[in-house]
């Protein structure tokens, strides 16, 4: 790599992206309103994708930069101490872009992915349903082909950004008379197509981060397709390996309220660091979150080094989720009784990250299914001797079962 | 900051790995423990001499080979995962404390023989719960009473390092093993890999070292915080191994116990923890040898990561392979008491913490 990209990136940087703050993103989103948030992230990655540090390792006629892994570790080394305002083109970037690289046409490539790229396109991600979560292979939602076309019906749900995506990656079962993992095919779904209904999905916080979407009659042209029909469940791994990856090394802000210099400076405040339990516990904290981070970043050398983290980017997803349940903990212990009642916004902050801490052990894949992961890719174990693998989906079990 | 290991320490690890398996498997710990010999000098002699482990950390001009701590933590995971029977912990952190140490006829006299395994040294470096030891006389003339226990290779060291409280503050003396009134008793120690002694001395007479006692006893906890996280991380990775093997093989109600998510989801806990321990590991040792300011935090949470982590490993080792895994004849046991002494030694985590806690301003 050379020196003159870090150089540039620096000063690029210096002059055009705001320092990391400790504002809630989600609440700040809230109070400035959506719109506005979508204009200035839609005109800084404009920005970011006309000097050149958009897409650093992706194709040059695809839009990217066409550098290497060296390049974009030199920019997240960089970009660490900024809050880039681009969080709503981080899911589309790295599940759906990585996986239409990764087993689109051409055609896809070409069209989607340098809008995508510089901002002018918001994409999401429609997985999971109401009675598919950990089961994802256990969707519903049916894709019928009606002459060149196919037509979409079903419900989605956990979907983030779709208020405001333009398109979307979706899976939809193509052949219910296979075996679930057999009759699925992923699609790009046009979001602002007739028959697209997205509403907000209010969840523990009082916030409203995810969506349900529903698809009435959607009709999807034929080429429509990512990878082959039938085989979206291998495009699905694809993606679902991206996610980890990204979620995994992605690391957590220092300026969380459940980060440790967050939790070390309310302990201080409060008087408490000269309980041995308290200096114990934050410890403790400074190191799983310091390994955290090593783990990341030893991913993303591997990386660098040509070598594909694969399902060990599960264990990156699990251990940031059992981190952020410590950090809780440890919070509860900083606080005491101050945490069950509360009038001060820093307080607020803390105890809407402790009960935020539970979705991270949900989305983008459960802790369990995580394990599964691991044990199996990683460590070789047989799979789970589940009796759906053979059954033809339409004799299947699948969702919540009503008691007879 | 290089997280993956270069191609030298993998060299280093490969041929540690092979020698481990040649020279010192599995079996070989089984005679010791059968002949109540602590380690076996062959197998020393051609760890320091041949492999040069002895003299990894030890500067070129003093004898050894200056190949930095990195080298060191990829050596003792290869010994760490095979549970080699040898005095090299207790050598290096002698060998660590001169080095901090101002005193050149010391580390002039010793740190080559040290680094060619010609003599055994250790340090008696202990959490004070082990007793203590204060210094009396002139400094022409100084004799030490006291006593301190466990010490690493006590009972087989020719040159001991006793930390002791004299009128003057802390200082660290020179205790021949063959000075008067000096009593070495071997303790009984749960691993059966290390061998540990019970050091007394009364009247017994030593040299002082001239230096900062403080702050070289503190480098020595740092590097020996490294050094039993790293030995930790070889033995988890050889319980992950052994305990995902046979959770592969052996099977109950028509399934490898593997595909149970009750077997499979402890493993990929210890999966888990082995691999954010390694990444701490790997930080500690690029630490040491390339921004040393790092190190007394990047050491210690390596130690709290992985000596918790192993220890745990280490019992889930011994309850994933059921009744089997508890008999004397497997070798879980092996590790689980090694996981259990690497887990205080140096430090229980509770003291680890604290440590950590004071080191990161808390």
């Amino acid at each position: 790599m050379s020196e003159d990209f870090r150089a540039r990136a620096r000063a690029w940087l210096e002059a055009n992206a705001p320092r990391r703050a400790s504002a809630d993103d989600e609440a700040e989103a809230e109070a400035r309103g959506q719109a506005a948030v979508i204009a200035e992230q839609k005109a800084f990655q404009a920005k970011l994708f006309d000097a050149g540090f958009a897409g650093i390792t992706w194709p040059r006629e695809y839009g990217g930069q066409g550098l290497t892994s060296a390049e974009q570790i030199a920019w997240s080394q960089e970009s660490r101490d900024y809050d880039l305002p681009t969080g709503v083109f981080f899911i589309g970037l790295s599940m759906p872009g990585n996986t239409i690289l990764e087993v689109g046409s051409e055609a896809q490539k070409t069209r989607y992915l340098p809008k995508m790229l510089r901002g002018d396109e918001i994409w999401c991600q429609l997985f999971s349903e109401p009675g598919a979560g950990s089961d994802v292979a256990s969707l519903q939602t049916s894709a019928v082909r009606d002459g060149d076309e196919w037509v979409l019906n079903g419900q989605k749900v956990w979907t983030s950004g779709a208020q405001f995506s333009d398109y979307g990656a979706i899976l939809a079962r193509t052949d219910p008379a296979k075996p679930k993992h057999e009759g699925i095919s992923m699609f790009i779904v046009d979001m602002h197509a007739p028959g697209v209904t997205v509403r907000p999905l209010k969840v523990a916080t009082g916030h409203s981060p995810f969506n349900e979407v529903f698809f009435d009659n959607v009709r999807l042209p034929a080429d429509a397709i990512i990878g082959e029909e039938n085989k979206g469940w291998a495009a699905a791994v694809v993606m679902l390996r991206h996610e980890r990856i990204a979620i995994g090394t992605m690391g957590s802000g220092r300026t969380s309220p459940l980060a440790f210099d967050s939790l070390r400076d309310l302990a201080a405040g409060l008087g408490r660091t000269s309980d041995q339990g308290v200096r114990r516990e934050l410890a403790e904290l400074y190191a799983q979150g310091r390994a955290m981070q090593l783990f990341a970043l030893l991913l993303r050398q591997e990386m660098q080094a040509g070598r594909s983290p694969g399902a060990r980017g599960s264990i990156a997803k699990l251990a940031g989720s059992e981190l952020s349940r410590y950090a809780g903990n440890v919070a509860a212990d900083v606080l005491g009784d101050q945490l069950a009642g509360f009038d001060s916004e820093e307080l607020h902050a803390v105890t809407t990250s402790i009960v935020a801490a539970p979705g991270n052990s949900i989305a983008g894949g459960t802790a369990e299914i995580q394990r599964n992961i691991i044990g199996e890719r990683v460590l070789g174990l047989a799979k789970d001797p589940g009796v759906d693998r053979a059954t033809p989906f339409n004799q299947l079990r699948v969702g919540t079962q009503r008691q007879h | 900051m290089a997280l993956i290991l270069t191609d030298e320490e993998q060299a280093l690890a490969d041929s540690v790995r092979k020698f481990v398996a040649d020279r010192s498997p599995l079996t070989s710990l089984r005679q010791l423990m059968a002949s109540g010999q602590p380690f076996d000098p062959d197998v020393w002699k051609q760890m320091a001499a041949q492999l040069g482990l002895a003299g990894l950390t030890i500067p070129e001009e003093h004898g050894g080979a200056g190949a930095g701590v990195g080298a060191l933590s990829v050596a003792l995971t290869e010994l760490g995962a095979g549970l080699v029977a040898s005095p090299l912990l207790g050598s290096v952190l002698a060998a660590e404390v001169l080095l901090r140490l101002d005193d050149d006829a010391a580390k002039t006299e010793l740190l080559p023989q040290i680094a060619a395994g010609e003599i055994i040294a250790t340090l008696a470096l202990t959490s004070g719960l082990g007793g203590h030891v204060t210094a009396a006389g002139s400094p022409d003339a100084v004799t030490l009473t006291g006593s301190v226990s466990p010490v690493l290779n006590g009972a087989e060291s020719s040159v001991l390092l006793v930390p002791a409280q004299g009128e003057s503050g802390l200082a660290v003396y020179l205790v021949d093993a063959g000075a008067a009134g000096l009593t070495r008793t071997r303790l009984t120690a749960v691993d059966h890999s290390r061998s540990l002694a019970r050091i007394s001395l009364s009247g017994t007479p030593a040299r002082v070292l001239a230096g900062d006692a403080t702050a070289a006893l503190a480098a020595a906890q740092d590097l020996g915080n490294l050094a039993i996280a790293a030995e930790s991380a070889g033995a988890m990775r050889a319980c992950i191994e052994m305990t995902a093997s046979y959770a592969r093989i052996r099977v109950a109600f028509g399934q490898p116990i593997g595909a149970f998510q009750a077997v499979k989801h402890r493993l990929a806990d210890m999966d888990k923890a082995w691999e954010l321990g390694c990444a701490a590991l790997r930080d500690a040792a690029s630490a040491a040898d390339e921004e040393p300011g790092r190190f007394p935090v990047a050491s210690s949470v390596a130690r709290v990561l992985l000596s918790d982590a192993y220890a745990e490993a280490a019992v889930d080792t011994v309850h994933l392979h059921g009744g089997i895994g508890f008999t004397w004849e497997h070798d879980a046991h092996l590790y689980y008491k090694n996981g259990l002494s690497n887990k205080v030694l140096l430090g229980a985590p509770g003291e680890q913490l604290d440590r950590l806690a004071d080191a990161l301003g808390i």
